[in-house]
């Protein structure tokens, strides 16, 4: 996927658009590049299916999590560890910011204003248009200018993350595309890239040419996902 | 019609306001807060009232009140919360009150943890509160089956005049599937409820909604009364999924998420050569105890698997009735079974090594 690529990249959204495995596998791309990469949990919204969760998984490619401390992380509190700000302000590599839902999820984010100068980051708002809440235009809005005004900060690029969770195609990707594209010009924003699970990738791209498309690997299963598969 | 990505806790609440259910009464808890968040902006938008009661004790005496003025009613919480409401169930069942009320249950017990669990099967079905009643309680096991199922809560409750209630556990409320949903929200039809407190309309004499019957001839009236419905619907309303039964010589069995997974492990058996097949319970009361008899003629072996050390166990052991013995695995406190571990229960309890 060939974007450009600030040292702090921050994707927020509604609840349940994606962020949790986009953030992963985005930082996972970076990883790739043989860059220095710090992943960052600052969903203090959900206590299920949250980066944290895939910490071993992640630390053993290599990754840097930042989390709260091991008994911590099943505990339903909105703690956030030191660690972030040294994330945040690290000379060199890439940090990558998973924030929690919704505009309540947002006031973490906001905390750390001071940290985030004007040109260092990219605050991304992902979109799934079958979620409910943003399926329209003005869902969409009423939802990011919330996450705007508790985080302090500017929205400044959509990604496209259309799914219908197991059960999407190319298809459902490419419409939700065109809609958030046409979102995003009212707006006056890029669309900053796509997602799509790696199966699907040659064949959104075919449909999509010159679209940036970021690969997904999941790594949220429930647990007849995590072993047999449900047949 | 389009299709819609929900978590199984947003479906809850888009299936309960498709239901025509517009009062909602609550305190958060984890893990199903995303379903008062998705009521708190749903509500406002059709007109609907989404309250947060200061405890899980006001919020089931607030349903009390709008079930008792006529109203579609729910509640929701998760397992400590739902302790806290049993005094108030049992007013309900008392009254005779329809409601809709959730359980999406986590680790227990005592505050326990925020992960899935289903230890709370005792507490829905064999009483919870007190005093002799029966709940109709449905178990859901994808987010497509919560949007049905609420709609079928809702009608039971007002046809039988008894509050219904609905259980999950953390993992189906957290989850995201894919469901289909019409446009357009209508308002179904709702019967009249000619008994309800909600003004005379005309009548000489108020209705009065009441639980105290202080003379215990009229007591044991409304105990009668109460069973007398509860047979019809044990008759009526009994729901179940039979999944690669016909043939089964060992029979999977569980409720919600523990469903789910066995029937994974049943196809994954089935490729192996072990004819497995599934029953899961989708109304635990009134439990499906026939199908577990039918399937004991010709099933070997039983295996019921739950999200708790073996509550659901007992119903489908006094089902099969001795014919034929009914293993168990289970996890608890919050951890899940894990596919790979009852597909190994199942090999050793088919080469005879489990007991």
């Amino acid at each position: 996927m060939q974007v450009n690529i600030k040292p702090i990249t921050i994707f927020t959204a509604n609840l349940g658009s994606g962020k949790t495995e986009i953030s992963i596998n985005f930082a996972r791309m970076l990883h790739r590049r043989g860059e220095k990469v710090s992943l960052v949990d600052l969903d203090i919204i959900n206590p299920y299916f949250r980066t944290r969760l895939a910490k071993d998984n992640l630390a053993s490619q290599g990754l840097q999590v930042v989390c709260p401390p091991g008994h911590l992380v099943n505990a339903d509190v909105p703690a956030l560890t030191p660690a972030i700000r040294g994330a945040l302000q690290a000379a060199e590599g890439y940090c990558v910011c998973d924030v929690g839902g919704d505009d309540v999820g947002a006031v973490a984010l906001g905390a750390y204003k001071p940290f985030l100068p004007e040109g260092r980051f990219d605050l991304y708002f992902v979109v799934n248009t079958c979620r409910p809440f943003t399926r329209d235009f003005d869902g969409v809005v009423k939802i990011m200018r919330s996450i705007e005004t508790n985080s302090r900060l500017k929205v400044t690029g959509l990604v496209s993350n259309t799914n219908l969770g197991r059960q999407t195609d190319a298809q459902v990707m490419v419409e939700g595309y065109g809609k958030v594209s046409e979102m995003a010009e009212k707006l006056g924003l890029p669309v900053a890239f796509m997602a799509s699970p790696g199966s699907l990738v040659k064949e959104v791209a075919a449909r999509l040419p010159g679209v940036p498309i970021l690969p997904l690997e999941f790594y949220m299963k429930t647990p007849w996902e995590e072993v047999c598969g449900e047949g | 019609m389009s299709k819609v990505l929900m978590k199984g806790n947003e479906a809850i609440g888009e299936g309960a306001i498709r239901a025509g259910c517009r009062h909602f009464f609550g305190y958060p808890i984890t893990p199903q807060s995303e379903l008062p968040h998705y009521l708190a902006k749903r509500m406002p938008e059709v007109g609907g009232v989404f309250l947060q009661a200061e405890s899980e004790t006001s919020s089931i005496n607030m349903v009390y009140g709008a079930a008792g003025a006529g109203f579609r009613v729910m509640t929701s919480s998760s397992s400590p919360g739902l302790s806290l409401m049993q005094e108030g169930i049992s007013y309900l069942v008392g009254a005779e009150l329809p409601c809709v009320i959730v359980n999406v249950m986590r680790g227990g017990p005592g505050l326990g943890n925020i992960a899935p669990a289903q230890s709370d099967y005792f507490q829905a079905v064999k009483g919870g509160g007190h005093g002799d009643y029966k709940l109709i309680v449905l178990a859901p096991a994808s987010v497509q089956e919560i949007i049905d199922l609420m709609q079928v809560a809702f009608d039971l409750g007002d046809k039988y005049r008894t509050p219904v209630m609905l259980v999950g556990d953390g993992i189906l409320g957290q989850m995201m599937e894919p469901v289909e949903l019409a446009d357009e929200v209508t308002v179904p039809e709702i019967a009249a409820k000619p008994w309800a407190a909600g003004g005379l309309q005309g009548r000489e004499k108020p209705n009065i909604i009441n639980s105290l019957y202080i003379v215990p001839e009229d007591c044991e009236e409304l105990n009668k009364k109460l069973f007398a419905k509860y047979d019809v619907i044990a008759a009526e309303e009994t729901r179940w999924e039979e999944y690669r039964l016909d043939d089964a010589e060992i029979v999977l069995t569980g409720f919600g998420t523990a469903a789910r997974i066995a029937k994974s492990v049943v196809d994954k058996a089935r490729a192996e050569g072990i004819k497995a097949g599934l029953i899961r319970p989708i109304t635990l009361w009134p439990f499906p105890s026939e199908v577990y008899a039918r399937a004991a003629e010709h099933a070997q072996k039983f295996l019921c698997i739950e999200m708790s050390m073996g509550q659901m166990l007992e119903d489908v052991r006094l089902a099969v009735n001795g014919k034929k013995p009914v293993h168990f695995y289970g996890r608890s406190g919050g951890m899940v079974p894990l596919a790979k571990d009852v597909l190994a229960e199942v090999k050793k309890i088919m080469a005879g090594g489990a007991e």
